[in-house]
């Protein structure tokens, strides 16, 4: 099973390997979620969604639904690469 | 007049920049059937004078909602008249994001120069751009800049526009952008944006490889320290809560001073008129009837401002963004999303803008329900409704426990409007289920310090259209309102005034009133009673009867169907409280008696029903036709309109006798 951004846990950081087909693909591609992205999780609201990612150099907020969109390769724990 | 559009992404400082430039010499501009609006304004070249255009922040040309669309419009030229160049603004600290935009622009064929912002905060990120060698990869001049903190502006950026305009136009790469995007934008499916899209991430990644450095990715910053408090399950609740409080509390206390200024301005030109004009009916137009309405509405430009004020702060600093992240889960249960926070937070404000403010929502369902439950959020015009009845009513000394008992009539009239929007769009979502999907993917831009002076400068353009829009409308129902209580059928004037020397004999004159002035109010009332106001107010006394008013209170109920503001206005006029004063007005409703038992009119159980009438009730004309504008027909404002009507009336209702039976 591939993994997808929603399973980082905070502070971990994982590079973006693709993102599924569906309705929300172009508007992730958009806002710079695009394969070979670094992303890392940042934060969660109260209630664990939706969450906060950082993609390369800004902060980009996505409910679980629309991370599960995003497949990662992990990259390292702990995250300050 | 050439003219350059200024294109960018969100939280670019494109605003900052465009405000910088043009000053306050502003006006918007809408395309014909909606409200989204572009500003404009005039910036001096060396040899001419050219316009510019602040158009919406944008991510991507291919996109839904209805701001985004009125760039692609100006761009394809859709109804206006197409810009001669294009100044595009890169945000220095998200270029790679920034650039998508400025590859898509590439392929229209405008003539193009860019301005680089935001280098301190990249510098802060680790990231560096070489803007010599970034000029040679995308083939566009690039003007470093800082449009908050660099003194000269004006001069570097004329210089560097006047080059852009006099380059000859660039070459167009064969391609078929500008009729892909015609297609999209007229509704057809596109297939492989999204590929295409990686594609040009793919040739940003190799531009961006030779001409940015980046030391590190993992970033302790000031803005992840904040959110830590701002995002948390308690603290970020109750960090929300807090700020709404401040903002009421700021309304009030900070406006507390230019009121007295507007109030003593207009007693002052009421006096100065009285004294300079002879005793005439046409005097009687303007210290009975034009000066009070008009004080009436200028008097809460103060509050306005500052409530305007306080909000664009909350917006330009980032925190609200932050509201609408933690409070999405909630709002979506309820049909809403949490970018509804926003214009929700603006209706507290003003219906008008937070209408406009719902266009960020890409689900129609989730961006209709936003719109209907607006007009509940209780307006800046509902305020100084509120304010009268409660300080007419309830005395400031009286305690509920340790909270005044004003301040929680205040507190309520708020909340009930905000209860009963929370049932209202969980209603609609279970009766109106969507069938788009609904997103949230929204960019949490780094905190910064609210441009004082840019969002001082918005606050004030708001302003300024309430004034012309409501100010028109008082002024010509204070007019009207004035003749019809000046005038009646007949010589009824005169036989009230007969019927009010016969009244003053038989009733008890009150302890606290002079002979001759409670002579004189019978009279006033007497008189109004037969005027032509008081044949109309008679008429639709049966129908608000039960809810405890009367019919001077008719009169004033029916003009502020125009606009809500209106009622302080009608009523100044109604009891000739010339100098437009709260107080005044007050004085002389609380001395206001009942001519058939010789008690006080206006109680408790009357303000608490009119409040909650004014709470609920959908009488803003501004607001319905933004509403017709933004939806594309009447059928939601009026619908809305019924409801929100039987809404307030069944709410006064109930409040009427249940304060009649448990309050006095």
């Amino acid at each position: 099973m591939p993994m997808t951004a929603d399973q980082l846990r905070n502070g971990e950081s994982a590079v973006i390997a693709s993102l599924h087909e569906g309705d929300y693909r172009l508007r992730l591609a958009e806002m710079g979620c695009v394969p070979g992205t670094r992303i890392k999780r940042e934060y969660q609201a109260p209630g664990g969604d939706p969450i906060a990612f950082r993609i390369d150099t800004y902060l980009l907020g996505l409910r679980l639904e629309e991370a599960r969109l995003i497949e990662i390769l992990p990259e390292d724990k702990g995250g300050n690469a | 007049m050439r003219r350059i559009a200024l294109v960018g992404n969100p939280n670019c400082g494109k605003t900052t920049l465009f405000n910088r430039l043009t000053g306050l010499q502003q006006h918007t501009s809408n395309l014909p059937g909606t409200t989204v609006e572009a500003h404009h304004g005039k910036f001096k070249l060396p040899n001419e004078t050219i316009e510019l255009i602040d158009l919406p922040g944008i991510y991507s040309l291919f996109a839904e909602s209805d701001d985004e669309k009125l760039v692609v419009q100006h761009l394809l030229g859709e109804g206006v008249e197409k810009p001669d160049a294009i100044l595009l603004v890169l945000d220095s600290s998200n270029l790679r994001r920034n650039l998508l935009l400025q590859q898509q622009l590439q392929d229209l064929g405008y003539p193009t120069a860019a301005v680089l912002t935001m280098q301190d905060s990249a510098k802060r990120r680790g990231l560096a751009q070489d803007i010599s060698h970034l000029e040679k990869q995308l083939g566009l001049q690039i003007l470093g800049i800082n449009p908050r903190k660099d003194r000269q502006l004006a001069a570097p950026i004329s210089l560097f526009l006047e080059k852009l305009l006099n380059a000859a136009a660039p070459e167009l790469p064969p391609n078929d952008t500008e009729n892909k995007l015609q297609r999209f934008h007229s509704g057809e499916k596109i297939k492989g944006l999204s590929l295409e899209t990686l594609l040009r991430y793919n040739r940003i990644e190799s531009i961006l490889s030779a001409c940015q450095t980046q030391e590190y990715f993992g970033w302790k910053s000031f803005t992840l320290k904040l959110d830590r408090w701002f995002v948390h399950p308690v603290v970020g609740f109750l960090a929300f809560f807090a700020v709404m409080m401040i903002i009421f509390q700021g309304v009030f206390t900070l406006a507390e001073g230019p009121m007295t200024w507007v109030e003593d301005a207009f007693a002052w030109a009421s006096v100065g008129v009285e004294s300079f004009l002879p005793q005439h009916t046409a005097s009687g137009l303007i210290t009975d009837g034009l000066l009070p309405g008009l004080a009436g509405v200028v008097v809460f430009v103060p509050q306005i401002f500052i409530l305007f004020f306080l909000i664009g702060l909350l917006e330009d600093s980032g925190y609200m963004v932050r509201a609408s992240f933690i409070t999405d889960r909630l709002m979506r249960k309820i049909g809403l999303n949490g970018r509804s926070v926003i214009p929700l937070v603006g209706g507290f404000a003003c219906a008008i803008p937070a209408m406009m403010a719902t266009r960020s929502i890409r689900n129609r369902s989730e961006r209709l329900a936003t719109m209907i439950v607006v007009p509940l959020m209780s307006c800046s015009a509902r305020l100084p409704v509120y304010v009268l009845l409660i300080s007419l009513a309830i005395p400031a000394q009286q305690f509920i426990g340790p909270v005044p008992a004003q301040t929680l009539v205040m507190t309520s009239a708020y909340f009930a409007g905000i209860i009963v929007a929370l049932l209202i769009a969980a209603l609609f979502k279970r009766f109106h289920p969507s069938q788009e999907r609904s997103e949230f993917i929204l960019e949490l831009p780094a905190y910064q310090r609210p441009r004082l002076q840019t969002v001082a400068q918005q606050a004030w353009m708001k302003c300024k259209s309430f004034l012309q829009e409501a100010g028109s409308v008082i002024l010509i129902i204070s007019v009207a309102l004035w003749a019809l209580s000046t005038w009646g059928p007949g010589d009824s004037m005169n036989q009230a005034k007969i019927k009010a020397e016969q009244a003053a004999k038989e009733l008890e004159c009150p302890e606290d009133l002079e002979p001759r002035e409670f002579q004189s109010q019978l009279e006033s009332t007497f008189k109004l009673e037969a005027s032509y106001a008081g044949h109309i107010g008679h008429a639709i006394e049966p129908a608000i009867e039960p809810l405890g008013y009367d019919w001077k209170t008719g009169i004033a109920l029916i003009s502020s169907f125009a606009a809500r503001e209106v009622f302080v206005g009608t009523m100044s006029t109604l009891f000739q409280s010339s100098d437009g004063n709260v107080s005044g007005i007050r004085a002389r409703m609380q001395k206001e008696i009942d001519p058939h038992t010789g008690e006080p009119k206006y109680g408790i159980a009357y303000a608490l029903s009119l409040i909650i009438f004014y709470a609920f009730a959908l009488q803003c004309i501004s607001t319905m036709a933004v509403m017709k504008k933004e939806t594309g027909s009447w059928t939601w404002p009026i619908s809305l309109f019924l409801l929100y009507g039987a809404l307030a009336y069944l709410g006064a209702f109930i409040v009427y006798r249940w304060s009649i039976g448990f309050l006095i």
